[in-house]
């Protein structure tokens, strides 16, 4: 079991530099009220640069709270998050995000979702027609740019909005359980085809999931977060090759990781049904 | 083609991939939609027939109710003369013009409503007490106010529109999806553009919902304020008719205003089928 490493929470990859840095950060829901509830207590996180990190925890653990504070959609209450721009204040095109439920604009077509992020980022007129054209056909979306989300299921619908999020190149990619709506057999495409654009663009990529095969398929690093109040209880090194296909699922090694984060999961998952009682 | 057999092995396997637009039919069975607006026709006929020939074998009174045939010849002498014209483009007018103040004038305040907790204490108050209240008893004011001509009729019109558009934007916005808004931030969306970009687009079937209820409202009251205070239009001449005893120029009038409340309603229905084209509510 010598690819198993627990490191300290804080600890980053000595050989590369810290994409984000979390540290100190708390958040209670409804803090201003008596009731509050302590959501994040105390998060310390590095995630290097090009890393694929995933977020895994039970329900309820905080750990899209915690991705949403990374990309600056609820403000920072205690302590500070950073990235190589500097503090995080506000949502930014440096952190694209996908979230579970897709998120598209219902009212624009998929040509037209993707172009949107073109424009704001001020992409040129033509590049932006050229950027839009390339990720939809990378996605495999080809022949549905003028289909509106309602029109598509749900799996084609996640991969416009990964398309319209990879279409302006952020440096660092938040991922909010973006396979959870989806069946077993689109989630295992999804999922391969993710880890061949990571592979490829060499993004930094924060990824929240509850499940923990999914965790090890895709994850470069795996912080396993604690029952509410959401602590950083474990940071696992995924020791597996970089080229990760259906038949990493029968390595042993991939199967004894799995079970070894399955029972630190469990724990949690425990810990957080005894606490809900 | 080539792309979308490339695509196809990776589309979700249980559904279809994509619910097409509706295509065209074989032209050998009769579409359900055909079929739907037959029988409604249908019935329309029948009622008609009934009222025709009810009136001329002597089963009512033809002072009390002249046939639909005697109705129509009246239209159309009055079409020929000039009158029909001016009394419906008026009518249309009156009701079109205060009904697009109202949007105007609604739709603002209903996003602003919903954006800010100040115009919210101001007007929630306002609407609350104004959308039940019957708009017309406010006509002896605005006749007051601004003389017995179109504005005071245009304002009427207005102020009866201005509360269900306000109602329906305000609920369209204050309950929006969060999710496309944080999409659109991302990205970098500006409060400002956010406005624009997410919030109408996202309120839009509420905020037609709204105009789609003012608009009979506006065309009632245009109606209403007309034969409250004469001249010319489409209720003024009926009241005018009556007060002639002239029954079948009353039902000239009838008629006048149900064929135009339906033509208005319909246009504003496929207006909103083009508007909320992305809705599934379009490929029902």
């Amino acid at each position: 079991m010598s690819m198993i490493h627990t490191a300290a929470a804080t600890r980053g990859r000595a050989h590369t530099a810290s994409a984000i840095s979390v540290s100190d950060v708390s958040h209670t829901y409804g803090a201003r009220t008596a009731g509050g509830m302590l959501a994040l207590d105390g998060i310390n996180l590095e995630i290097g640069d090009g890393e694929f990190h995933c977020l895994l925890g039970p329900s309820g653990c905080g750990k899209s709270t915690l991705l949403y504070l990374i990309g600056g959609f609820i403000p920072v209450q205690a302590g500070v998050i950073s990235t190589s721009a500097g503090p995080v204040t506000a949502p930014g095109p440096d952190r694209s995000i996908v979230f579970q439920n897709f998120a598209l604009f219902p009212w624009k077509t998929v040509k037209d979702n993707v172009l949107y992020g073109l424009k704001k980022a001020g992409f040129a007129a033509a590049e932006r027609e050229q950027r839009a054209q390339r990720y939809i056909d990378m996605v495999h979306l080809t022949g549905f740019e003028n289909a509106y989300p309602s029109q598509l299921s749900g799996g084609m619908q996640q991969r416009a909005a990964i398309a319209r999020t990879l279409a302006v190149d952020p440096g660092i990619l938040l991922m909010d359980e973006p396979f959870g709506a989806l069946d077993a057999q689109t989630r295992r495409v999804m999922q391969e085809e993710l880890r061949t654009i990571w592979r490829d663009s060499r993004k930094t990529v924060v990824f929240v999931t509850h499940d923990v095969q999914e965790a090890v398929f895709l994850a470069d690093r795996i912080s396993i977060m604690s029952a509410r109040p959401g602590r950083i209880q474990h940071v696992i090194d995924v020791d597996l090759p970089k080229d990760r296909g259906e038949e990493i699922l029968e390595n042993r090694a991939f199967i004894g990781l799995s079970e070894h984060i399955w029972r630190l999961v469990r724990e949690q998952a425990v810990a957080a049904t005894r606490g809900a009682h | 083609m080539m792309n979308m057999a490339q695509a196809r092995p990776l589309a979700d396997a249980r559904k279809s991939p994509v619910q097409k637009a509706p295509a065209p039919r074989p032209a050998r069975s009769i579409s359900p939609q055909v079929v739907d607006i037959g029988v409604q026709v249908a019935v329309v006929v029948v009622l008609a027939g009934i009222w025709e020939f009810g009136a001329r074998f002597g089963a009512l009174n033809p002072f009390l109710l002249p046939p639909l045939s005697m109705v129509l010849v009246r239209i159309w002498e009055d079409l020929i003369a000039g009158t029909v014209p001016v009394d419906l483009g008026l009518t249309l007018y009156r009701a079109l013009t205060g009904f697009a103040i109202g949007a105007v004038i609604g739709i603002p305040v209903g996003i602003l409503m919903a954006r800010s907790a100040v115009v919210r204490w101001f007007f929630d108050p306002l609407v609350s007490i104004g959308f039940p209240m019957p708009k017309i008893a406010f006509l002896p004011i605005f006749i007051l106010w601004f003389d017995i001509y179109d504005t005071s009729k245009i304002i009427m019109v207005a102020f009866s529109c201005f509360f269900p558009i306000v109602a329906a934007t305000y609920a369209g916005c204050s309950s929006l999806d969060k999710w496309p808004i944080w999409s659109a931030r991302c990205f970098g969306a500006k409060e400002r553009e956010l406005l624009w970009e997410v919030y109408l687009p996202m309120a839009m079937p509420q905020i037609l919902t709204g105009l789609q209820v003012a608009l009979p409202v506006g065309m009632i009251t245009t109606i209403v304020t007309e034969m409250l205070m004469g001249g010319r239009g489409v209720g003024g001449a009926m009241i005018m008719a009556g007060r002639f005893a002239d029954s079948v120029g009353v039902f000239a009038g009838i008629v006048q205003i149900i064929l135009l409340g339906f033509v208005v309603v319909k246009s504003v229905e496929l207006i909103r089928r083009r508007i909320l084209i992305w809705h599934p509510e379009s490929r029902r």
